[in-house]
């Protein structure tokens, strides 16, 4: 659903909170995000430092410089217009003023969903980008729970955090899909995706004439027994059954009753990812909607006109409509996220990356940036010397390299952090692996350099090794660790399939 | 702004050789050497008079120098000036005998005395005339005659007229302004925003926005310039902007379009200290004033004062530069040379330093009325910002007294640090709360152009009878905001904000517990000492002493710590080791608690991994960190690793921080080389730091490998300090 002719209020706004600092170290942070229907670009500035408050290595201090105007995706039939797309992102950079060769670092993400993630596609847009940007960036391609994930971050990181108290439930309402993202004081614990939204079924702008049809399009037609194919026109009974039923979708979603989603194969076909955890909150909720559908739901909330009959060719206007009028969806209306219609390229730019600690073990730090490394598994410091082997003999079959989180939960002292690398250690001898094969090390606590330099035995044990520090530890496939800048690493997560 | 006369035609007195003075009383003879011996034993006795061996030794002594000091005339004081180490009379000297000699030659045939009970008889009016044809050697000795009752009296009385104006007009009789210091250790601009809207919000910052920074460079104090302008224009307070950075910094700025409406610098009243330790000359003073005179941002709206200076009993005796000088009389002289640019402020911070010179509530009081004093007999705006360190004994009680005093002498303006923690430079200075209480107490308003603002904006509100109230907005910077969420980031940048819930124009009562509570902790740092037991469990240890012999000789004098006690220098012979390690409380004993027992396993376990020859770890109660230096020497070792405890600010988790002083012993070629490197031909040690090991900054476990680390770098290189970042730097290129 474009937004293109809906001025945004909050274009060019800058709370002095966004002012940047000359002072201090910056990252370039840049976002793509490309969908079967629109595409749009971001490029943010942020600071580098260690926040006041946490302690924590992080970005600050973000400032936008620049953010396109979402714009149609260009395809010929399935694939994309290579032609167009380069132009596209020559504009967009130049727009930008991003210089290839800054002396700032630059990091970020491309994500790709629906018809733009067909493989073909996917990697056109990746070679496409990497051609103009470098390897800094990743490129996602249908990961739909970090879209979620991306959403949240976007438009109601800050909000939920204003909310401790609450958890904050934002659904992201595209064309294609519903991202629903869970969330407590900032940090996220369920995602989802459902196939609801505004552009299963297109009209002839102004009408309901159907010009049309997506497969869950035909699968909610079929299912409430109307008969009608493109260039055919729909009562305005029929768009509100359609309508209906989708609005009973998102107040299951937030609900969390998969109940509704077991009544048919309709319903059923409407879950990519389920998302039971709202069912089991024992936090009072606040619904927030970000996404296409959620920029013009907070438009007439703060006073706006609702656009004309299928203004955009599309169920946008409709879907908006009765979920203000939906009790439980419209309960929280007030309470506003940001950046509502641009919630997932905000997430892209902002938050795709972490920074890691300062003090960092780095074997070989001209090795980086280490891409699409696959997180083997996840282990508490304390798994005993058979959990270790396991995990290293998975980490050996990746020739490329391959990751391994190592959660802290208890405190570390210097008996426990020695006995992790004497396990590590070991278990890298049993399992043969390479010494030039690279081993990354993610750690949420600050211990990287002490843990690496035990591995190694103070670097005398030559090897491959990342110990990367002060990183949140995500439910994800893959990392991309960056090249090293002032001490600290950039991180990325994604495949959060 | 008028224009500057030139100093080289300053008349001055001839330089005679210094006279002995000295004055029967009762039954004894007491001898002054010299004029700067007897201002010094006149004053009440202050920690930095008593290491500079300028303390009067009993009160019949100080008496005695008080009386002798009344029986002079102020023609024998201007005969006297106060001559430099190599018999000079020096520029500050020199600019202080910028007088005005009509009204001096009225006077000068008057002793001190028969002055003061002239003035105690005179109006306002009279008063600063006489203060006019005054130099400040001449005010400090006066001052030394005065009672505390007497110092608020006539420096009440020269509240009339003692106003300056650069936006705002400051210092109008009923009226009590502040300086709004929204200081962030990071220079985080979302932090200083949020400090910022707090301070307007409780009617603070009439006098000026101005931030201390972090970073002294142009590109960020321009930057911050231009951010704080924003906030100005943004909130629409009529106030003035200022980063306190150096003068050359500022004036770089300025050249580059920065707005810099108030142009600041720290003085000294000694040329050594403000030449050689601030870089400042009275050239490049009057270089500044001349630029801000032609080129100034506030011109335009008619500014007529634009220089602001600090200043503050102590610094020159701290950098051992006083030239024999008591502290009151560098003060004072300092306020001779600020006269000369005719300020917007002067801000006098007292507390600052330390115990080294001034220890405790009645030491930092007496000389804040004093100060507030001679400023303004001098003619100058004098605000003023009583403060301490919690390493002291200063406490918050005895702060707030002094606060009640100057207030009641009519000081112009008050600092407001939020919840009096500075977040920057880890002190305790007053609060918009402080400021509002004693508007308050004392019934007075903001100055003029900003009360029409805080009235408009609801912060303030006059009730039926004209009285000036806090409004229904006092206190709420939110209202500032765009929006919740912003408020929301600006929250998440500000550290040990404890709240923004009031109680009438206090913090509400769980807002101060918590302050006070941290402040509690962090105090305890400095006065627990270090636990032997615990200690026990890293291993063979010796222990040594230094020529403090107790915690208050620690924390008075640094000097003491800085040097072994001949006993443990007795007992030490050359070991020839590689590394060193020494561990001392300095100003934290429960830092080196909290993180020596995890440190050091992992620090000993690096080192040993390079067969490095490593001296028993040694332990130093009372420590400095020049105590590397006999250490080293009496062992002779290359590298001296020293665990020391920081100075504990206001946060409870901070107090615990350690810091690792790398000292490296420089000799042969590599000494020839940090002599080329440094300029310094007689360097003997190079030093590096890592600081911030704490549970909440770099943990002990993770700063032990990162000790091993720094060592191995400092042993491989053969250098330490900027010499060897530039060779790190050059084998990574």
């Amino acid at each position: 659903m474009p937004d293109t002719q809906l001025p945004h209020a909050d274009e060019d706004r800058q709370s002095p909170a966004h002012t940047p600092a000359s002072a201090g170290s910056r990252l370039r942070l840049l976002g793509l995000d490309f969908g079967s229907t629109t595409s749009s670009m971001m490029v943010a500035e942020a600071e580098i430092g260690r926040h006041s408050l946490t302690g924590r290595m992080g970005l600050g201090e973000p400032r936008i410089l620049h953010r396109s105007q979402p714009v149609f995706t260009p395809f010929r039939q399935q694939t994309l217009d290579e032609t167009a797309i380069s132009r596209l992102l020559d504009d967009w950079l130049q727009q930008a003023g991003w210089q290839p060769g800054s002396a700032s670092p630059a990091a970020g993400a491309a994500l790709i969903t629906g018809l733009a993630a067909r493989s073909d596609n996917a990697r056109t847009l990746a070679r496409l980008i990497s051609e103009r940007i470098g390897d800094s960036l990743i490129a996602s391609a249908d990961d739909p729970r970090l879209e979620s994930w991306l959403a949240f971050m976007g438009s109601c990181a800050t909000l939920s955090r204003a909310h401790p108290q609450h958890a904050l439930i934002n659904l992201d309402i595209g064309g294609g899909t519903t991202n629903p993202a869970l969330g407590i004081n900032g940090q996220i614990s369920a995602c989802g995706c459902f196939y609801i939204g505004a552009r299963h079924l297109t009209f002839v702008p102004g009408s309901y004439r159907l010009s049309g049809l997506s497969a869950t399009g035909q699968s909610l037609l079929h299912h409430l027994g109307i008969d009608k194919q493109p260039g055919d026109d729909l009562s305005p009974e029929e768009v509100a059954q359609v309508v209906r039923l989708m609005v009973e979708a998102l107040e299951s979603i937030a609900s969390g009753d998969g109940n509704f989603f077991r009544q048919s194969d309709c319903h059923q076909q409407l879950v990519q990812v389920p998302f039971p955890a709202a069912a089991a909150l024992d936090t009072p909720r606040l619904i927030t909607f970000s996404g296409g559908v959620g920029e013009l739901i907070y438009r007439h909330i703060n006073g706006h006109g609702w656009p004309g009959t299928s203004y955009f060719g599309d169920l946008g206007v409709d879907l908006a409509r009765a979920i203000v009028q939906s009790g439980v969806l419209s309960a929280a209306l007030h309470i506003q996220p940001e950046h509502a219609g641009r919630a997932t390229v905000m997430g892209l730019t902002l938050h795709s990356c972490d920074v890691s600690g300062s003090s960092l073990y780095l074997s070989h730090p001209q090795q980086l940036p280490l891409r699409d490394l696959p997180i083997i598994s996840r282990l508490p410091a304390d798994t005993g010397a058979g959990g270790w082997q396991q995990a290293l003999a998975l980490a050996a079959g990746c020739r490329q390299g391959a990751c391994l989180s190592i959660e802290q939960s208890g405190q570390a002292d210097h008996h426990s952090i020695r006995t992790l690398a004497d396990n590590i250690r070991n278990a890298i001898r049993a399992v043969r692996l390479p010494p030039s094969q690279p081993l990354v090390l993610l750690m949420d606590t600050n211990l990287g350099k002490t843990l690496g330099q035990y591995i190694t035995d103070w670097g005398k044990e030559p090897r491959a090794l990342f110990v990367i520090d002060e990183i949140p530890l995500r439910e994800a496939r893959f990392v991309q660790i960056g090249r090293p800048h002032q001490h600290i690493v950039p991180v990325s997560f994604f495949g959060m399939n | 702004m008028k224009a500057l006369s030139p100093v080289s035609e300053i008349r001055l007195p001839a330089i005679t050789t210094a006279t002995p003075l000295s004055i029967e009383l009762m039954d004894a003879s007491y001898h002054f050497r010299d004029l700067k011996h007897l201002l010094g034993a006149a004053d009440i006795s202050k920690a930095g008079e008593r290491i500079a061996g300028l303390a009067a030794q009993d009160e019949v002594e100080r008496e005695a120098a008080r009386k002798l000091l009344s029986s002079l005339t102020l023609q024998q004081l201007y005969d006297m000036p106060l001559l430099d180490n190599r018999g000079k009379i020096d520029a500050i000297m020199q600019v202080n005998y910028d007088i005005d000699l009509t009204k001096f030659s009225d006077i000068s045939a008057l002793t001190l005395g028969e002055l003061k009970n002239h003035l105690l008889a005179s109006n306002g009016e009279e008063i600063r005339a006489v203060g006019q044809a005054m130099t400040g050697v001449m005010v400090s000795a006066l001052a030394k005659l005065l009672d505390v009752h007497e110092l608020i009296l006539l420096a009440k009385r020269l509240k009339k007229s003692a106003s300056a104006k650069a936006r705002t007009r400051v210092g109008l009789s009923g009226t009590l302004s502040s300086r709004l210091q929204p200081n962030h250790p990071t220079d985080n601009l979302s932090g200083m925003t949020l400090l910022a809207y707090t301070g307007f919000s409780m009617g603070a910052g009439d006098a000026l926005l101005g931030l201390n920074p972090a970073i002294d460079t142009v590109e960020n104090i321009s930057a911050t310039l231009h951010h704080l302008d924003k906030i100005r224009r943004e909130t629409g307070a009529p106030t003035q902007i200022c980063v306190l950075s150096h003068i050359k910094t500022q004036l770089a700025c300025l050249e580059q379009g920065a707005p810099v409406e108030i142009m600041f610098q720290s003085l000294a009243g000694t040329e050594s200290t403000l030449t050689g330790e601030f870089d400042v000359t009275v050239e490049l003073l009057d270089r500044a004033y001349n630029t801000m005179r032609e080129q100034g941002p506030l011109i335009a709206e008619g500014a007529e004062n634009m220089m602001y200076f600090e200043t503050g009993q102590g610094s020159e005796l701290t950098y051992n530069k006083h030239e024999g000088i008591d502290m009151a009389t560098c003060e004072a002289l300092c306020y001779g040379l600020a006269r000369r640019y005719s300020p917007f402020m002067v801000n006098n911070v007292t507390g600052f330093i330390g115990p080294e010179t001034h220890v405790d509530n009645f030491e930092m009081t007496y000389s804040c009325l004093q100060d507030h004093f001679m400023g303004k007999m001098m003619g100058l705006p004098m605000g003023m910002a009583p403060c301490f360190t919690l390493h002291s004994q200063i406490t918050a009680e005895g702060q707030q007294m002094a606060t009640e005093l100057l207030t009641a002498a009519g000081a112009n303006f008050f600092m407001d640090v939020y919840l009096g923690n500075d977040r920057m430079l880890a002190y305790f200075d007053t609060s918009g709360h402080d400021d509002q209480t004693m508007r308050e107490i004392y019934d007075l308003e903001p100055a003029p152009e900003y009360l029409q603002w805080a009235l408009s904006r609801g912060i303030f509100a006059r009730d039926d009878d004209g009285q000036l109230q806090r409004g229904p907005n006092w206190g709420k910077p939110e209202q500032f905001c765009q929006s919740e969420l912003d408020y929301q980031r600006l929250l998440e940048s500000v550290p040990a904000a404890y709240g923004f819930d009031n109680a009438g124009p206090r913090p509400a009562d769980e807002v101060t517990r918590t302050l006070r509570s941290n402040q509690a902790i962090a105090r305890e740092a400095i006065y627990a000492d270090l636990d032997r037991d615990l200690l026990a469990a890293i291993g063979p240890q010796r222990w040594l002493t230094t020529e403090a012999t107790d915690k208050h000789e620690h924390l008075s004098n640094p000097e003491l710590g800085s040097h072994l006690s001949a006993e443990s220098l007795a007992s030490l012979t050359a070991e020839n080791s590689d590394v060193q390690i020494v561990i001392s409380d300095g100003l934290s004993a429960e830092a080196v608690h909290h993180n020596i027992p995890q440190l050091i396993p992992v620090l000993q376990d690096g080192l040993a991994s390079r067969d490095y020859n490593v001296g028993m770890t040694t332990i130093v109660p009372y420590g400095r960190v020049k105590l590397c230096e006999p250490v080293g020497e009496a062992l002779n070792t290359r590298l001296i690793i020293l665990l020391i405890g920081e100075r504990p600010g206001g946060d409870a988790q901070a107090s615990r921080s350690l810091s690792a002083y790398f000292a490296y012993q420089v000799t042969g070629e590599e000494q020839a080389e940090a002599a080329a490197f440094s300029g310094n031909p007689d360097i003997r040690w190079e030093y590096t730091v890592i600081s911030n090991i704490y549970g909440g900054g770099l943990p002990p476990l993770e700063a032990g490998s990162v000790i091993a680390e720094k060592a191995m770098q400092i042993l491989g290189f053969g250098a330490a300090g900027n010499r060897l970042e530039a060779r790190l730097k050059q084998s990574a290129a």
